[in-house]
Formats: structure tokens, sequence, C-alpha cells
């Protein structure tokens, strides 16, 4: 990413925080001064998706190609995911807090998010499990592909089966937004830079995998030579 | 001081922080693949 981008991005960031606390205004009746989390909180779940949804795609290219950088690709994406994840869980468990009353209620929005966890960190115990490295990146590739099937249905389809106490999401069952105008541009704004924050990330790790792939190829074949 | 800014003020600070531990990792990142280009590894491994 440019030096120019990396300004933006720390820019429209600082500007969002200022916008969130100063300059949108609060929703009135449930929420009040809890509005604020609602800029980071959505954002950061929508990262998460976002990278359990790349980490598939990654999987799906090494199962295609047997290119273990894929599996290298797939494995950070799954990385970054569950860091939004936990990220998600504790600015949602916050907000629990001061709305419901409570850190945890075991409500269906935090259930799932609860079993999604799981789901991602028996993909980390998977690869930790098998030694040989093409099976350790096939199974992996194959588990990470079911695990994004259940992605949707924790995500979107329980929070809408079972009762909760969990707000509407930004675009309701009726197909509204129900944000003001302040209110839509911080939250569209803060979802946009979130997403660069995200190429930014995910782009510093891929280079920083495939050098160390390159390195260590590099040292296999200097001992092979000696 | 209004304890809403306080809090505005601790997060722009944590933000600033979080950036510029990126900005170094990303120009250290930087500076490693720039040095692996120059030992020509990529193309010997091609």
């Amino acid at each position: 990413m440019s030096k120019l981008w990396k300004i933006i991005l720390y820019t429209g960031l600082a500007l969002i925080i200022v916008g969130a606390f100063v300059w949108a205004p609060l929703e009135p009746k449930i929420l009040k001064e809890y509005t604020r989390i609602f800029y980071f909180h959505v954002p950061v779940a929508w990262i998460c998706v976002l990278f359990f949804l790349i980490a598939a795609y990654y999987s799906f290219q090494f199962l295609r190609t047997k290119d273990l950088l894929y599996d290298a690709y797939a494995k950070i994406s799954n990385e970054l995911g569950i860091l939004f994840a936990i990220l998600a869980t504790v600015t949602g468990s916050i907000w629990a807090k001061v709305t419901w009353g409570s850190f945890w209620n075991w409500d269906p929005r935090e259930t799932s998010i609860f079993i999604l966890l799981l789901i991602y960190g028996a993909y980390f115990s998977l690869r930790s499990a098998v030694e040989q490295e093409d099976r350790r990146a096939r199974l992996a590739a194959v588990y990470s592909l079911l695990a994004f099937v259940t992605v949707p249905f924790f995500v979107f389809v329980v929070p809408r089966i079972y009762f909760s106490l969990h707000p509407d999401p930004v675009i309701n069952t009726q197909g509204k937004i129900h944000l003001e105008l302040r209110q839509r541009v911080v939250f569209f704004s803060s979802l946009i830079f979130h997403t660069v924050l995200y190429l930014w990330l995910f782009q510093m790790r891929k280079t920083q995998v495939k050098l160390q792939m390159i390195l260590r190829l590099y040292k296999e074949n200097k001992m092979l030579e000696e | 001081m209004n304890p809403e800014y306080v809090v505005m003020i601790v997060n722009l600070v944590i933000w600033t922080g979080i950036f510029l531990y990126l900005w170094r990792t990303d120009k250290a990142v930087k500076k490693l693949k720039q040095e692996i280009e120059d030992l020509h590894l990529s193309e010997k491994l091609d």
C-alpha cells in the first residue's frame, strides 16, 4: 500500500473516531451514549466475515493447485479472522453490559459467534495435530471450506430464527436503514476505512509469509547442495 | 473536561499507536523484501 493510502487511512479512521464522539447524533431511546460502539463493532464483525471468506477462497485455490503458498494465505486469513471475531465479541460484550446489564447472556447472536470462534479455533488445533505438510494443508483446506459454510448460517440465519435482544442489523428485515444522515456518513465511512485497514493488514502478512517461504526454500536448497 | 472527550482522545492515542506499529512493521517487511530481491533468491528458486 502506498504512503498516500496509509495517510488517508490514518486520517480517515481518526476522523471517524472524532465523528462518532462529536458529530454523529446519539440514538435517544435505548442506546443513548453507547450508540458509538456501533460504529466500530459492526465494521469489525464485517471484516471478520471477510477474512473467513478469503480464507475459504485460498483453501479452494490450494485444493485446485496444491500450491502451499495458498495454504499459507488461508492460514493467515483465518488467523486475522479470529482476531477480528474476538474484537467483535469484546465490543459486543461491552455493549451487552451497558444495554442488557451483563457481559454475556447466551443471546443467539452471542452464542453463534462463540460457536464460530470454537469452529475456527479447531482449525488451528487441526493444523497443529498433523505434522506432514501436504496432508496438513489438504485437511486444513477442506476444513476451512466446511467451516465457512457455517458462517452465513451463524451470522445471518440463527439470530433471525430465534428471539434476540440484539438490535436489528443495519439493513433490517423490512429492508430499511434506520439511521440519520450523519450516523450513516460515519457508519459507512467506518465500514470503508476498516476495509482499507483489512487490505493493508492482509497484504502485509501475505508479503511476510511469502518471504518466509522463500527463505525456507533457500535454506533447504542450500542444505541439499552441501 | 467532558469525559466523552477523554474517551475520544484515548481512542485517538490508541489508533495512533496501532497505526505507527503497523507502519514500522510494513517498512521492515518491505526492507526485507528488497534485501531478498537484491540477493535474487526468488529467481534462483523458480
